[in-house]
């Protein structure tokens, strides 16, 4: 059929750019191995300047490339719920601190997208949400690279299936917080001197007392506190997608087809059994706007 | 706006990165120092909302001064001028040299990126951004996420607002306050994602996914001259930077 | 002209058919009500109208949509066409319910919103700005181009949404309940806009829970029940076909009261208007119970500051914890937050008058409306009764407790509080959790919680849907799930903010019904509301807000 009213047939959505991809994933592996590798030495004796040139651009150019692979393979679905996990990562963050919480819980919504639209856009979340942070605050803009990794990450945990059993999900989240903190710790070290708060900069003088180098020591406290944090929100995102309604979860492909949650009943913590019958089919909504 | 805007805010933003990099790859305290005093210092009196910029600063990078200072002045086993002793914690003069000179660069990096930031316009930039022809989502993206933000906050304010209504009583213990923090966070995901999914339809319907390039309601800020300027600045930037790393 | 003939819509997971048999057609500059209670099928209607036929949401459409000349066939197959959403808009054009939502969230202005259309599809700027200024001018929205449009009012975001749907003058416009929530000067202001593009030749579809009062000459009225059309015919006609029998009642007029409710424990109060409860507080009639009592309240809204509550203070590693403090928040807490819950209060930059000097006293058996003008502080002094609000001076009592320092949700066993958007309380997974939450959380047993749970959704007519997701009803249930989680737990006192907005007849009575039975139970409710029926035919006595201070209305 030939309508100027309807779409050809076949799925329209662009193949990704895999250049920019292998480009953007080789330098940050490269400016990962660079810093580790050879620098270890020059941090000791003063503030290096070409380390720190290296993880600013390495990481930030590196992101860059990611998003720009990213983006055109992405749905509109997935696009619209980007800015909203990048708003909840700044949000939540807020509201933790306003409830006492100690832990950043920064990445919930990225670990969210990763769950709902998949590994490409988890990854295109936590790349963006460190930049548009960067207006507000600076010191997250190096760390851009390691946000898309746990945004990366998440979502490839979530397509095998981490999310299936609730169990499951801290178990992903204390991998995949390791990993993004050894990857973090680099970058705070050669950028700011592993400068971070009272708290995470009392356990680097613990090890730093102990005679660690201040990388060593930075990433010590990067798979510390990172995994605890990373813990703790893969299971408030697994708790918040088993609450979502079904609905909500199917207006998304990648959760639909690679069925990122298991069944229901099982996987949720244990409550009150509905005793109503449960077969009932809800009034159909004049007000469900994602029917 | 007080003030009547005559960069474009690409310009602002390139200039300000490229400082950052100056100061970088110069790498000596007297010029970042200079920086501090020469630029950043009249950019924040001259913005038109200096209590603000300052405030700002303060609370992002204070925090992390003083615990770096901190760390590195007690803590530094590369140390070999100690100058005391404090139980386990020695403070050695490399480590405080190396506190200081860590805590001016990261005054400086946030000091210039702070400014810039906060001056900025930021549908300014947007528009700025549609007008270079930067990709369509990457613009929306972003936009959104400033947009929401507030948005974000907002309802979450009324969401905790409103389960306090119904009993909610944040307790001490962590266990609680994560409950809590469920109690609030699944309404505004689900709304969030309702209105996302309503979001989707509209973008849809509004045209977004035709190719080309978009537009913008504000008009362009950008000159020949200024795009000139972002050249220049960055080829002598990239020269400059090469020569000395070389050089010294 | 437009039509569509639907053979069945249904949806996936197995439900009956959301709607059969049905056609509708609607030609340029005419006026057409969709009217159906809640689940009669509007918005599916709507939606397909709009072109979405929920294809790729698994729904099954089987049928006809003719645009003009062109038929698209649709027959529930994998390979039925796939219409394009932004061809399709430009000749018809869609307004979902809750205008939040059609909102892209990259605009700084009303301008740049109205704008997104014809920008996505590289319309150049200066032409952007006079189209901008067309349709602004058309629809009365010039003075509000600058204004940011995530702070507007009710009736200004639905007025938005319209222009930034009509940029490319769709020949069609369908509304989904475009006046839900909103008081008569907003809905004046909204009907103003369509009548401006009907008169341009625009054909307008609006879905209603309720049969308008009033409706534009001409104005054809489709009825729904069950996704089929039980009627069809002028609007004049369709007020007097009794279309009660198919739950489609008529906005504004009286609750229906099923006989028994009002009679539950010896009737309520006689009216007391001359009990003169503003006048002189504290003077109650013989033996009742003082459950509510404000006395000299004030609560000023200061100067507040647009500022953005988030953004420019978050570090990484956070060091501004400070963003949301947990001071009790007073007046001026809620004016910078612009939030006072009803709809049309809500994020006005307007500020009202606050509260100058307010006394109220409400007895065990009396249900109290409060009315007043968007702004006047109804919502303010709604939330001063559960400790939402701390007044800056005066007291609140309520359930013989006085409102100090307590937490507000130390008060949820004294006060029931329904807020306007119910969606922002849900958070459970099934209906039955949600509902016996209030009861744990205020020192229930689980059993009993349970139990408690069980017995109000029953009395909410929600007995069935105890293992539903309260997302997965529709938004009049959801509005009773959140009434329900309240009568749990069991509170004497019920705040309710304007709790008939959106509600389809039956609920409406339903509601009206459980209101007297829990004032006839010793109970008491304030509501604040701009139903003057509902008013009239619950209420003990109605008290209006005007420049801060309450005056007596006659009494209901």
């Amino acid at each position: 059929m030939s309508s100027p009213l309807t779409l050809a047939p076949g799925p329209a959505t662009q193949r990704p750019r895999r250049v920019l991809l292998a480009l953007g994933g080789t330098l940050i592996l490269a400016t990962y191995l660079f810093l580790v590798v050879l620098q270890p030495a020059e941090i000791a004796g003063g503030v290096g300047s070409t380390a720190s040139l290296v993880s600013l651009f390495g990481f930030l150019g590196g992101g860059a490339l990611l998003v720009a692979g990213i983006l055109p393979t992405l749905s509109t679905s997935s696009l619209v719920v980007m800015p909203l996990g990048i708003a909840l990562n700044i949000a939540i963050g807020q509201i933790a601190g306003s409830l006492g919480m100690q832990i950043y819980l920064d990445a919930i919504g990225t670990v969210l997208v990763a769950v709902l639209a998949g590994p490409a856009a988890g990854a295109a979340t936590g790349a963006l949400s460190n930049a548009v942070w960067g207006l507000f605050n600076p010191f997250a803009l190096p760390f851009a690279a390691g946000a898309a990794l746990i945004g990366l990450l998440a979502g490839l945990a979530a397509k095998y299936g981490a999310f299936r059993r609730v169990y499951l999900a801290p178990v992903a989240g204390l991998v995949i917080g390791a990993i993004g903190g050894i990857v973090a710790a680099p970058v705070a070290v050669f950028m700011f001197g592993a400068a971070g708060t009272v708290g995470t900069n009392a356990i680097i003088a613990a090890f730093r007392s102990m005679g660690d180098v201040l990388l060593v020591a930075a990433t010590k406290q990067g798979l510390l506190s990172d995994s605890l944090d990373k813990i703790v929100v893969f299971v408030l995102v697994a708790l918040i997608v088993y609450a979502l309604p079904q609905r909500a979860v199917r207006q998304f492909p990648f959760a639909r087809n690679h069925r990122v949650l298991g069944a229901r009943s099982a996987a949720v913590a244990p409550g009150p059994t509905p005793s109503g019958p449960v077969t009932a089919t809800p009034p159909r909504g004049d007000a469900a706007p994602d029917a | 706006m007080p003030r009547r805007r005559t960069l474009d805010p690409l310009t602002e933003l390139l200039a300000a990165v490229l400082l950052v990099v100056l100061v970088l790859v110069v790498n000596r305290w007297e010029f970042s120092l200079g920086v501090l005093a020469l630029v950043v210092l009249p950019a924040v009196l001259l913005s038109g909302k200096p209590r603000q910029i300052g405030v700002a600063l303060a609370v992002v990078a204070g925090p992390l001064l003083i615990s770096s200072l901190l760390l590195h002045g007690l803590f530094f086993p590369e140390g070999v001028s100690v100058l005391a002793t404090l139980g386990p914690a020695r403070v050695t003069w490399e480590g405080l040299t190396f506190a200081t000179m860590m805590g001016l660069r990261m005054a400086v990096f946030t000091g210039v990126l702070l400014t810039a930031a906060m001056t900025l316009d930021i549908p300014q930039l947007l528009a700025a951004m549609t007008h270079r022809g930067w990709d369509r989502k990457l613009v929306f993206v972003i936009g959104s996420a400033l947009g929401l933000i507030p948005h974000v906050a907002l309802r979450a304010g009324q969401i905790t607002r409103a389960q306090q209504s119904r009993g909610l009583v944040v307790g001490r213990s962590p266990l609680s306050r994560l409950r809590a923090l469920l109690a609030v966070t699944t309404p505004l995901v689900i709304g969030l994602l309702t209105d996302a999914s309503e979001r989707t339809s509209m973008l849809e319907a509004r045209g977004f996914s035709s190719s080309g390039a978009r537009t913008s309601y504000l008009t362009d800020t950008d000159t020949t001259g200024q795009r000139a300027t972002r050249w220049v600045m960055t080829g002598v930037v990239l020269v400059f930077s090469v020569v000395w790393l070389v050089v010294t | 002209m437009m039509r569509l003939e639907c053979h069945a819509y249904a949806y996936d997971d197995g439900g009956a058919p959301a709607l059969a048999d049905l056609t509708c057609e609607v030609r340029a500059g005419e006026y057409v009500v969709v009217a159906g209670a809640s689940g009669s099928g509007k918005t599916t209607l709507a939606r397909l109208l709009a072109g979405r036929t929920g294809g790729d949401a698994g729904a099954v459409f089987r049928g006809t949509l003719t645009l003009a000349d062109e038929m698209l066939l649709f027959s529930g197959n994998p390979d039925d066409p796939r219409i394009d959403p932004a061809a399709w808009s430009a000749v018809v054009a869609y307004v979902a319910q809750g205008a939040v939502g059609q909102l892209s969230m990259m605009s700084a202005t009303v301008a740049e919103e109205i704008a997104f259309g014809p920008s996505n599809r590289g319309v150049p700027t200066g032409e952007l700005v006079r189209l901008v200024g067309e349709v602004a001018g058309a629809l009365g929205l010039r003075d509000l181009l600058h204004r940011d449009p995530r702070r507007l009012s009710g009736g200004q975001l639905q007025r938005t949404v319209i222009a930034a749907a009509m940029m490319q003058r769709s020949r069609f416009l369908v509304l989904d309940e475009p006046f839900q929530g909103l008081d008569d000067t907003a809905a004046a202001d909204v009907a103003a806009a369509l009548d401006a593009l009907r008169a341009g030749g625009t054909g307008v579809v609006v879905c209603e829970p309720m049969l308008p009062r009033s409706a534009p000459d001409g104005a054809r009225v489709l009825g729904l029940e069950g996704g089929r059309v039980v009627h069809e015919g002028p609007l004049a006609e369709a007020l007097t076909a009794g279309l009660g029998r198919f739950g489609i009642g008529t906005a504004g007029g009286s609750p229906r009261l099923v006989a028994g409710t009002e009679a539950v424990g010896g009737g309520r109060p006689g009216p007391g208007g001359s009990r003169g409860s503003v006048q002189v507080p504290g003077v109650t009639a013989a033996g009742s119970r003082e459950l509510v009592s404000v006395r000299d309240v004030r609560c000023r809204y200061r100067s507040a500051s647009k500022r953005p509550t988030s953004g420019r203070s978050t570090s990484r590693r956070d060091s501004s914890k400070r963003a949301f403090s947990r001071r009790n928040p007073d007046c001026r807490a809620a004016s910078r937050r612009g939030d006072a819950s009803s709809a049309d209060d809500h994020g006005a930059d307007t500020m009202g008058d606050g509260l100058r000097g307010v006394d109220l006293s409400v007895v065990a058996g009396e249900i109290v409306a409060v009315t007043g003008a968007n702004g006047s502080g109804k919502s303010t002094l709604l939330q001063l009764l559960n400790g939402l609000l701390r007044a800056d001076s005066g007291s609140v009592t309520v359930d013989g407790t006085l409102i100090t320092r307590q937490a507000t949700g130390a008060l949820a066993r004294h006060v029931g509080f329904l807020f306007q958007d119910t969606d922002q309380q849900l958070f459970e997974r099934t209906v039955l959790r949600e509902v016996s939450y209030g009861p744990r959380i205020t020192g229930a047993g689980k059993a009993e919680a349970l139990q408690r749970a069980s017995d109000a959704l029953e009395r909410v007519g929600l007995g069935e849907f105890g293992g539903s997701h309260p997302y997965e009803l529709g938004f009049v249930q959801r509005r009773l799930v959140a009434l329900a989680s309240i009568m749990a737990v069991g509170a004497p006192v019920w705040v309710l903010d304007e709790p008939t907005a959106g509600l389809d007849a039956a609920t409406r009575d339903l509601l009206a019904g459980l209101l007297l039975q829990h004032a006839a139970g010793s109970g008491a409710v304030v509501l604040a509301t701009h139903d003057a029926a509902f008013a009239r035919s619950v209420a003990s006595w109605t008290v209006r807000l005007v420049g801060g201070r309450l005056e007596q209305i006659d009494a209901g």
